[in-house]
């Protein structure tokens, strides 16, 4: 039983730093509070945004309550000029403002066809898109309803002008996140990714540490030489616990939650497992290729957070520049992500998802390439600082 | 005089142990200039667009055809082809050929000539809501010029208010601030390259300290590198030293990376080159308040490499800071980086003076202060611990790893 030996003496290393709990257990679950927490809403709706009303009539009070009364704006502000409102925007204070000209009322009655302006910030993003998606809805639904009174009053029946303000409408339907929830779509994709760059991490500290404090010796003696023996063993306690960590977060999630899982909740179970091993596998051929411990842990810090980017969780990566592209299918993250997708958000048949669940599986085998090198490293332990 | 003697030897001894450490050089060095450059080329397509889409067309009329060569003509869409039915669509978007479905149902010429209302589904993959959010936008412009082309149409052939009613009575006009072309590299940008600066000086410092708890490690408490001036001096001396490594860089960073990549870039140099020399003061004493935690060369990645991604949160790039509950508001207010990336967000792309972003300028002041006191409080009761080590020469806790 010298596999047990070995998973005994790691995980007497594990518990004798307090750096391994903090990092294993701590870090990963409070990292999932604080996303699920902060994010808990789903949208960050009520957008601070100010208003410009320079024509101050009944009309202009209309739009103006009308605003108010959309879910994704809040006035939080009423300015007197555009710019006391640009300078708004400038501090930070609004993220964007709508304008009513003078003379809006006058004009719109005359038929002299007055502009409604609206001005979204979109240096931030989300706040900047709800806010135009708000105006927009207001600024035409008060255009409708103005042609609708002068169609009415022209001697058209109601819902022939009805038909002739709105003869086209094209439904749109967000497949399985119907809501827009920001939470749904980030939190799949971030959480699993930091889990996944804490495990390369901790593989590489872990492995590395023999190297620098010289015990990897005796760590292969009691494989009785077996590196293969000695390294599943090392890495045996550490999958378990990463996966049971990687477990609860999905149970959390899906469970808890209530995000969208709409296909049988083991496919899920496989993909954590499976991200758990893949992500110990490359970790580890890393450090066979780059025995020197600062450079291989430098090296997986730099992929693991540039796979927040790469691996395509907020810009599609087929429209990435192909030299770019490419770098998405060489880290595992990107193919648990992509299982995420099918089985767990959409729900199509297993089938579909059967490349990427193989991709993750060869991963986990990748350590065996340089199981060679890693011997003679360990039997000649170097530390360069 | 003596002081800033002793602040000046700090000042040179740190600057050596910078300069004679690799680790420490790659990221104060190699991490800064090459980290903006690789991100931008990640997202420098800027928009998505032309997404793959198939249509599913019931009704099979020149109206609907014309209807999807319109659809085909916005930015957002990419009509790959059309599918007989729902099922093979579906069959497409699952093997990922298309993130869209339309579908025309078989009333829609009848619909449109009989002067009813016409409705259109479109199904959304939304496994991204990058693409959701642009074939949102192709959908209205696309729908705005349907009705007025349909509503034109109808009162021309209805003979009815044609000269009162051309089109809407109202013109709306809508007016993007700050990234005009909303592109995510020009989003994204400016916020990460504060963040970077932040974070590569953290794991620098930390990388010090670590390197130095090694050695004191090795030699029994005492550090034969380490040079001790007074406490303040200490800490002083060593922010100078990054101070003057980082202010160069911030100008490659901030300057010249927006210029490079035509970012957009309006703000003056002198509006924000303040706002930043404070956020490094603050960020230099949060690294030196870190130390304590990172006892070992290599920890400091372990310690200080996942909290990127948290910064990046909380800075409020992707979830506004106004959704925060207050205890979140609260963390983040004391890190130097959420005020260093409002506020050159807002001098970089909206082109805020120094004055309109007053308020970030002074919380980092407020944070330099704290940070300070806690760098001075910790480094103080830390060389004292050292002091009793040494002179018990024995293994104690403060030089024991975490």
């Amino acid at each position: 039983m010298v596999l047990l030996d070995i998973i005994k003496r790691e995980l007497r290393r594990l518990t004798s730093r307090k750096i391994y709990v903090v990092m294993m257990l701590v870090v990963p679950l409070a990292c999932s509070f604080f996303f699920l927490n902060l994010m808990h809403e789903g949208l960050p709706l009520k957008v601070p945004v100010g208003m410009v009303d320079l024509d101050h009539s009944s009309m202009s009070r209309q739009i103006a309550r009308s605003l108010n009364a959309s879910p994704l704006i809040n006035i939080d502000s009423d300015f007197e000029s555009y710019h006391e409102a640009i300078n708004g925007v400038k501090s930070g204070e609004i993220y964007g403002f709508f304008l009513i000209p003078s003379d809006f009322q006058q004009k719109a009655i005359a038929g002299e066809k007055p502009t409604l302006s609206f001005f979204s910030n979109m240096t931030i993003f989300v706040p900047g898109s709800l806010s135009f998606k708000g105006f927009k809805t207001i600024a035409v639904t008060t255009a409708g309803g103005i042609v609708k009174t002068t169609l009415v009053s022209a001697g058209a029946d109601e819902n022939l002008a009805g038909s002739l303000i709105q003869p086209l409408v094209i439904r749109t339907h967000p497949l399985n996140n119907p809501w827009t929830n920001y939470s749904i779509y980030l939190c799949q994709s971030f959480i699993p990714c930091l889990l996944a760059l804490i495990i390369l991490l901790v593989t590489v500290f872990s492995i590395c540490q023999e190297h620098k404090t010289g015990t990897s010796v005796e760590w292969l003696e009691e494989a009785r030489g077996h590196m293969g023996i000695a390294l599943l063993g090392k890495l045996l306690p550490q999958t378990v616990i990463f996966t049971s960590v990687g477990l609860t977060i999905q149970a959390v999630m899906f469970g808890f939650l209530g995000f969208p899982l709409n296909n049988h909740p083991v496919h899920m179970v496989l993909a954590m497992l499976l991200l758990v091993t893949a992500t110990q596998g490359f970790a580890v051929f890393i450090t066979e290729m780059l025995p020197n411990f600062r450079i291989a842990l430098s090296i997986v810090s730099l992929t693991g957070i540039l796979c927040f980017s790469v691996a395509g969780f907020s810009f599609p990566v087929e429209k990435m520049y192909g030299g770019i592209a490419i770098f998405s299918y060489i880290v595992p993250i990107r193919y648990y992500f992509l299982i995420y997708i099918d089985q767990a958000l959409n729900g199509i048949p297993i089938y579909y998802s059967r490349f990427y669940y193989v991709a993750l599986l060869l991963f986990t085998l990748l350590p065996l390439i340089g199981l060679r090198r890693l011997r003679r490293q360990c039997e000649h332990p170097v530390y360069i600082p | 005089m003596n002081w800033f003697k002793s602040l000046f030897r700090v000042w040179r001894r740190e600057t050596r142990l910078v300069f004679t450490d690799i680790g420490v050089l790659l990221f104060f060095f190699a991490l800064p200039l090459a980290y903006p450059i690789v991100y931008t080329l990640i997202y420098n397509p800027e928009v998505v667009k032309k997404i793959d889409t198939v249509v599913v067309d019931n009704c099979r009329t020149a109206d609907s055809r014309e209807f999807v060569r319109n659809l085909g003509a916005t930015q957002g869409f990419n009509i790959i082809g059309y599918a007989s039915d729902m099922q093979e669509a579906r069959r497409a978007w699952m093997e990922k050929k298309a993130y869209g479905v339309v579908e025309i149902p078989a009333d829609f010429s009848r619909k449109i000539g009989r002067g009813e209302q016409a409705v259109c589904s479109f199904y959304s993959d939304m496994s991204l809501l990058l693409r959701y959010r642009q074939y949102l936008f192709s959908l209205t412009d696309l729908q705005m010029h349907e009705v007025s082309a349909i509503t034109a149409r109808r009162l021309a052939d209805g003979g009815l208010l044609t000269s009162t009613v051309g089109g809407l009575p109202v013109n709306t006009q809508a007016n993007f601030l700050g990234d005009v072309s909303q592109g995510f590299a020009s989003f994204v940008m400016p916020g990460i390259v504060v963040l970077i600066l932040q974070q590569s000086l953290l794991l620098g410092i930390t990388m010090i300290a670590g390197t130095a708890a090694d050695r004191r490690r090795k030699n029994k408490g005492y550090d034969p590198l380490g040079y001790e001036g007074g406490t303040l001096a200490t800490v002083l001396g060593k922010s100078l030293c990054y101070l003057m490594i980082y202010l160069p860089l911030s100008y490659y960073i901030l300057e010249l990376i927006p210029w490079m990549f035509s970012l957009p870039h309006i703000g003056r140099f002198m509006d924000f080159m303040p706002l930043i020399f404070v956020m490094l003061l603050a960020t230099s004493f949060l690294g030196q308040t870190l130390q304590v935690f990172v006892r070992e060369r290599e920890s400091s990645l372990l310690v200080i490499v996942f909290t990127s991604v948290v910064f990046l949160f909380l800075s409020g790039l992707t979830w506004p800071r106004y959704a925060f509950s207050p205890f979140w508001k609260m963390i983040s207010d004391l890190v130097p980086a959420t005020w260093g990336m409002e506020g050159f967000i807002r001098i970089n792309s909206n082109g805020s003076t120094l004055a309109d972003v007053s308020h970030y300028y002074m919380g980092l002041w407020a944070l330099t202060g704290l940070y300070f006191i806690s760098a001075v409080v910790l480094r103080h009761f830390t060389s004292k611990a050292h002091a009793d080590c040494q002179r018990q020469g024995r293994e104690c806790a403060e030089v024991s790893e975490i």
